[in-house]
């Protein structure tokens, strides 16, 4: 068990590395960003639907996902944006990330452990195409060395209907 | 009623932008296109048990279809005939009835009115329930357990209706004992355009990939000689005009990374598979890549194992809201499943790298047409036109990538149903 001392400290560890995450995706550093992900990273962000009370099942087997990639999709995807052919991303749209409500919510060791925030991603489009992305995240991060590395990265997005998704959460 | 058989040039195969950014020509379609043709629901393997219901839309009415309990599929207008309220607010389900959330009248799955609170107090007894059941929805038909409706009691079958588009529909959706099955979830997004944008596209347009994909091909996701084309022109790589305003694109190209193994010998085995089921025709062009759609906005794409069909749900000449399933093979084991899944989500999806650039596209039109002055000059597609062939082994009016013979075809279906007779 960890002491809430160490928990604070963690927490903060963490705030600087989500806000400096956040830096670099709106700062199109996306080769630095994709370094933060280990070779194993699952990047998952599962379907949601309107369904009765409770009957909303994130794990059922086969479910559609907006996204679920692992480190060589996620890289042919910020490769592909750097190729001057991405068309939905010619020109490159303003893309602001706004990240909250850190938490530790479980540890592994001293090692390994899983931290949940919110995010608000604001895209502003070509001419004034205007989106907001809303969710939270919860990622398992593993400390190799002396650098932390996010091994999975589970994106719940807040929306039924999407748009055009040409962002990293 | 306006007749907007003008907007189309049947000599000079052009069409005019008002087409796709008129509002009174976008009201007259609600009517006219969306209120006589087949629309595409749902699919079987979504539904089936008796009691199990999905909503969904046709244009831009929300409707519930239901299995009863005879098995029977049953579609009815999602509103309460009381204030009209959407009655289920659900994506799918299981239930008997359906009370409406605002003054409580609960309808069963067949769609009579069985409850009304305070029936005696309220109503003295004299609300004729019989006449205040759902509105339902005359026409339900299915084809290899694709689920269609139709608001035109009148309309031909379901049959008729797909014509020839059955004989292709077949490579895919007949080619395996078991069918296909629709994985959980749907992909639902917004996106600019005009629906015909993207029936078109889906249709009968290969002639984009190269310039609209082209930041696949640079990233070497995309076929190894660099072109989304086959090389066996008229006979595995080609486009076919059908009946209707329908239009299917087939051709065959290899990956410039390969398929994962496991992929590559699951679809060998469908291609057995098909042999048996098959004419020898048909069991030729399976594996290939298809695309296609039925008029007028239900298209389908399979590509490196997976299948996405969707459909184009009209929001106005501007927009649309596109509802697209991912589905495989029943035989398909769960780790060929994962792979196919993965892909279609990485390629076709709301996030899909090749779909994010179709997207953009069909807005990027509308945006451009809009424009008073820019509207009274038509636009093109007279692609290959005249040099169309009929083939003995398949059905269609056939041309080799690209043309836009097929393309045509929906406007020339449009046209024909946007007349003011
Ligand atoms: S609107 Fe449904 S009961 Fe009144
Ligand atoms: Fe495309």
């Amino acid at each position: 068990m960890m002491n809430a001392a160490d928990r604070t400290r963690l927490r903060h560890e963490f705030e600087d590395l989500l806000y400096h995450e956040a830096w670099l995706l709106d700062n199109d550093q996306l080769e630095e960003w994709l370094e933060l992900f280990s070779d194993t990273i699952r990047y998952w962000a599962p379907v949601r639907g309107n369904m009765e009370p409770g009957r909303e099942d994130l794990s059922q087997p086969h479910l559609l996902a907006h996204f679920d990639d692992d480190k060589t999709s996620l890289t042919l995807r910020v490769k592909r944006l750097r190729t001057g052919a991405a068309h939905a991303e010619e020109p490159r749209s303003r893309i602001r990330h706004f990240v909250s409500n850190v938490q530790i919510l479980e540890t592994d060791g001293p090692d390994r452990v899983k931290v949940g925030s919110n995010f608000q991603v604001f895209r502003s489009r070509w001419e004034g195409t205007e989106h907001v992305f809303v969710g939270c995240r919860e990622d398992w991060w593993r400390r190799i060395d002396t650098t932390w590395k996010n091994e999975e990265r589970f994106i719940l997005l807040d929306h039924n209907v999407l748009e055009n998704m040409t962002v990293f959460f | 009623m306006t007749d907007w058989s003008h907007l189309i040039d049947l000599e000079k195969c052009t069409v005019s932008p008002r087409v796709f950014v008129d509002e009174e020509v976008y009201r007259d379609e609600q009517e006219r296109i969306f209120g006589r043709c087949w629309l595409y629901l749902a699919h079987e393997s979504q539904l089936p048990n008796p009691g199990d219901f999905v909503t969904c839309y046709m244009g831009e009415e929300s409707v519930l279809a239901c299995r009863t309990a005879s098995g029977k599929i049953r579609v009815f207008l999602n509103s309460c005939r009381h204030r009209g309220a959407r009655m289920c607010r659900l994506d799918a389900g299981n239930a008997k009835a359906f009370t409406c959330p605002y003054h409580g009248w609960t309808y069963d799955n067949q769609g009579r009115l069985i409850g009304v609170p305070q029936f005696k107090e309220a109503y003295y007894e004299e609300l004729n329930r019989e006449d205040w059941g759902l509105i339902e929805v005359p026409r339900v038909e299915s084809f290899r357990g694709l689920i269609f409706a139709c608001f035109d009691e009148n309309a031909q079958s379901l049959d008729a209706y797909l014509g020839d588009m059955k004989w292709y529909l077949d490579l895919i959706f007949n080619k395996t004992e078991g069918g296909m099955v629709a994985l959980p979830g749907l992909h639902r997004w917004n996106l600019g355009g005009n629906w015909k944008l993207a029936a078109e596209q889906f249709n009968g347009d290969n002639y984009h990939t190269g310039a609209a994909h082209e930041s696949m091909l640079k990233i070497g996701l995309g076929p190894a000689n660099g072109q989304f084309l086959g090389d066996q022109p008229w006979v595995r790589d080609f486009e076919a005009k059908l009946d209707n305003g329908h239009g299917w694109i087939n051709f065959k190209i290899d990956m410039a990374g390969g398929v994962p193994a496991p992929l590559a010998q699951h679809m060998e085995r469908m291609q057995a598979a098909a042999r048996q089921r098959l004419t020898p025709a048909q069991s030729e062009l399976v594996g290939c890549v298809h695309v296609g759609n039925v008029f007028p906005n239900f298209s389908i794409l399979t590509f490196l194992g997976f299948l996405t069909i969707r459909v184009w749900h009209p929001r106005g000449p501007h927009n649309m809201e596109v509802y697209s399933w991912s589905m495989i093979e029943q035989e398909a084991p769960p780790e060929v499943v994962e792979i196919a899944r993965k892909m279609q989500i990485l390629t076709f999806s709301p996030s899909g790298i090749f779909e994010q650039d179709d997207g953009e596209m069909w807005g990027n039109s509308v945006k451009a047409l809009r424009g008073m002055h820019r509207r009274n000059f038509p636009l093109n597609y007279q692609m290959g036109a005249g040099h169309g062939r009929t083939d003995p082994d398949k059905p269609g009016l056939i041309h080799p990538p690209s043309t836009e013979i097929g393309i045509f075809g929906v406007y020339e279906r449009w046209q024909a149903l946007m007349g003011g007779a």
